[in-house]
């Protein structure tokens, strides 16, 4: 029997997994450090600043023990600033994502650049892929949508609405970079005419890429099936061709 | 025309591609397309006996071209009927998967309403009560359910067979609607883990409160 | 492609034309009329599964000056022809793609198998790739309400061949699955 769901992630996997990002608390009570499969918590004393896997801020926020904060991406400000460069900058492009947590210092070195030591974190290690990336912290850089953009912008604004300035705000934003980063999508399917298929991508997200896997997949699927017959005579013409350029060598030797 | 018959037998197999439960098992058609195939091989024995086994496809072009067709037409039907078959086991595997047994894929009702042809294609069981399955497939059925329990039971973790959901809260909130008896979980009777509760939820003891 | 694969099934059903090149006594049902032999000449639409295979097949000159010939000679059925590739090409969007054939695009590729034809092979697919935009807004906006067939949404279904009816179902259950999963975060608020 084939499994029931659709290759690739489905929402509620995507939505899972971004449980996992690092997420910035302010403790309202003290908590010693939990060991867990993923390593050690940080012991939380107020009014120091933390960073924990979302699930458990979420648990601490339901439970009042701390509030969130919001990565800087997802403030008014912020937010304004992407949709301003998805609507104006290039009607076709995805906002760009957040830079590699890698920059130069300018030495000829690279360092990352969210290593602000904390307690917990000196020994932090350098992850380079979501959802461990921090992206989503209070270091993470504003005017950037991460992988996990809509997913913690939602779960945020569900649970934690308290905690985010000008939540209406930022309400009303989020659903027109959804909107107009959806329109993209379904528009970025028409460059697929030539056969190429080849679709820049770059700076989608997790939830929108499990929405949109299915329909582009399936568009890239049936042009690829449309032009078989004709790529097919392309190659075999290629190949005859080559073969006479190999006796013509044969000739000329 | 030959393989109309065929045809219709994958056009069944189309809908209950998008059917949710199993429609009744075509018999009379299923029955038909294999009598055609019978017939066809009739004509091309009836075609080939005046040459007395030493038939020249070159010489006679006309009886050639009439084999072929008939070929084509035993070929088609048999892709048609392999098809068919294929489709509902694959549809059985698969809400055998879900936790359907026998009796619930055997009982289970014409939902829609275009049915109109379901009386005359049902099949008929021992009871006397209409079946949704072939006695070939209520048999397929059993012995696939075996086959599912003993490869199951190898584990008692994990339920192989469980929601493939990603779980937002550890716990669930039920609300009762058969009585079940007296059940215990490990967590007591308020709260309950997903996972211990699916099967009831599946059989429609429990309802999931979201 | 799966020998089990319903949709190939189907479109091996596909009617295309074919000029018989010979007479044949038993074949006159395919013209439908068994009591007649099946005269050289007669065009009959037969289904992609026999038709692609008579065309195909080889047989011997009936005479050594003959070149060897097929049973039939196929064409390019009345959905690929000029006047419908003419009314794509003007605008996509504007034919229903249903009525030419339910498998418009499957007999397409089959026939472009058969056939050289770089014209035919480029509108199919812009009109293909016109479309399925098309595809994704209906699609997109039927997931957000949850409903496969409100309002204008049946009316363009109806209009849509197999490829492009999956194509709408792909595209629908994902904007459903992220709307059902945005929906139970709200719902899920404590």
């Amino acid at each position: 029997m084939a499994l029931s769901l659709p290759s690739g992630l489905v929402p509620t996997e995507v939505a899972f997994l971004c449980e996992m990002e690092m997420i910035t608390i302010v403790p309202r009570q003290r908590l010693e450090s939990i060991p867990m499969l993923s390593g050690k918590t940080p012991a939380l004393r107020p009014p120091r600043r933390a960073d924990l896997p979302l699930w458990l801020a979420l648990l601490l926020k339901k439970q009042r023990r701390a509030n969130i904060v919001p990565p800087p991406w997802l403030l008014p400000a912020s937010l304004q600033e992407i949709v301003h460069l998805e609507t104006n900058y290039d009607p076709e492009a995805f906002s760009p994502p957040p830079p590699p947590p890698m920059r130069s210092d300018g030495r000829g070195v690279a360092r990352p650049y969210a290593t602000t030591t904390r307690s917990g974190n000196e020994d932090k290690e350098l992850i380079l892929a979501p959802p461990f990336l921090p992206s989503c912290t209070q270091d993470a850089p504003s005017g950037y949508l991460p992988y996990h953009w809509l997913e913690i912008a939602e779960t945020l604004l569900a649970h934690a609405a308290d905690d985010i300035p000008n939540a209406p705000e930022v309400r009303a934003l989020l659903r027109d970079l959804q909107e107009v980063r959806a329109a993209k999508m379904r528009a970025s399917t028409r460059h697929l005419e030539g056969g190429g298929g080849v679709l820049n991508i770059r700076g989608v997200g997790a939830m929108e890429l499990a929405e949109s896997r299915g329909f582009v997949l399936g568009v890239v699927d049936g042009v690829r099936k449309l032009g078989a017959s004709a790529e097919a005579g392309r190659r075999e013409e290629l190949e005859r061709g080559d073969d006479e350029d190999e006796s013509d060598d044969d000739m000329g030797l | 025309m030959y393989g109309d018959l065929g045809n219709k037998l994958v056009q069944q197999a189309k809908r209950t591609q998008n059917l949710a439960h199993l429609p009744p098992y075509q018999t009379e058609l299923v029955r038909a397309v294999t009598r055609e195939v019978r017939d066809l091989d009739k004509d091309v024995s009836a075609l080939l006996e005046p040459f007395q086994g030493s038939f020249h496809p070159t010489d006679d072009q006309a009886v050639a071209c009439t084999l072929l067709v008939n070929h084509l037409s035993m070929r088609r039907n048999k892709r048609c009927l392999l098809a068919y078959h294929h489709t509902r086991t694959d549809r059985v595997e698969e809400l055998v998967w879900k936790g359907y047994d026998v009796v619930d894929l055997a009982g289970q009702q014409v939902r829609d309403g275009s049915g109109n042809t379901s009386s005359a294609s049902s099949t008929t069981n021992g009871n006397g009560s209409m079946s949704n399955l072939s006695p070939q497939e209520e048999d397929y059925v059993r012995q696939y359910s075996d086959l599912l329990a003993a490869y199951k039971g190898q584990w008692t973790d994990i339920d192989l067979t469980g929601s493939l959901e990603p779980p937002r809260d550890l716990f669930i909130d039920v609300r009762v609607l058969k009585d079940a008896g007296e059940i215990q979980t490990e967590y007591g009777q308020f709260y309950v883990r997903q996972g211990d509760v699916e099967r009831l939820i599946a059989q429609g003891y429990l309802q999931k409160l979201s | 492609m799966s020998y089990y694969d319903i949709d190939a099934i189907l479109t091996d059903a596909e009617k295309v034309p074919c000029k018989f090149e010979l007479d044949i006594p038993e074949l006159g049902y395919l013209d439908n009329n068994p009591a007649q032999p099946l005269k050289s000449g007669t065009t009959v639409g037969l289904p992609l599964w026999l038709a692609e295979l008579l065309a195909l097949a080889n047989r011997a000159p009936s005479s050594a000056d003959e070149e060897a010939k097929s049973f039939v000679s196929l064409n390019l059925p009345p959905s690929l022809s000029n006047e419908v590739m003419s009314a794509l090409k003007a605008d996509p969007r504007a034919v229903p793609l249903r009525d030419q054939s339910h498998n418009f695009y499957g007999l397409g590729t089959r026939m472009l198998d058969l056939f050289e034809e770089k014209e035919i092979c480029a509108i199919l697919r812009r009109t293909f790739v016109t479309r399925a935009a098309d595809i994704a807004l209906h699609a997109g906006k039927a997931g957000a309400t949850d409903d496969m067939g409100i309002g204008g949404g049946e009316e363009f279904l109806r209009g849509l061949e197999e490829w492009e009816r999956k194509l709408f179902k792909k595209a629908h259950d994902g904007a459903k699955g992220s709307k059902e999963w945005m929906e139970g975060v709200k719902k899920h608020r404590r």
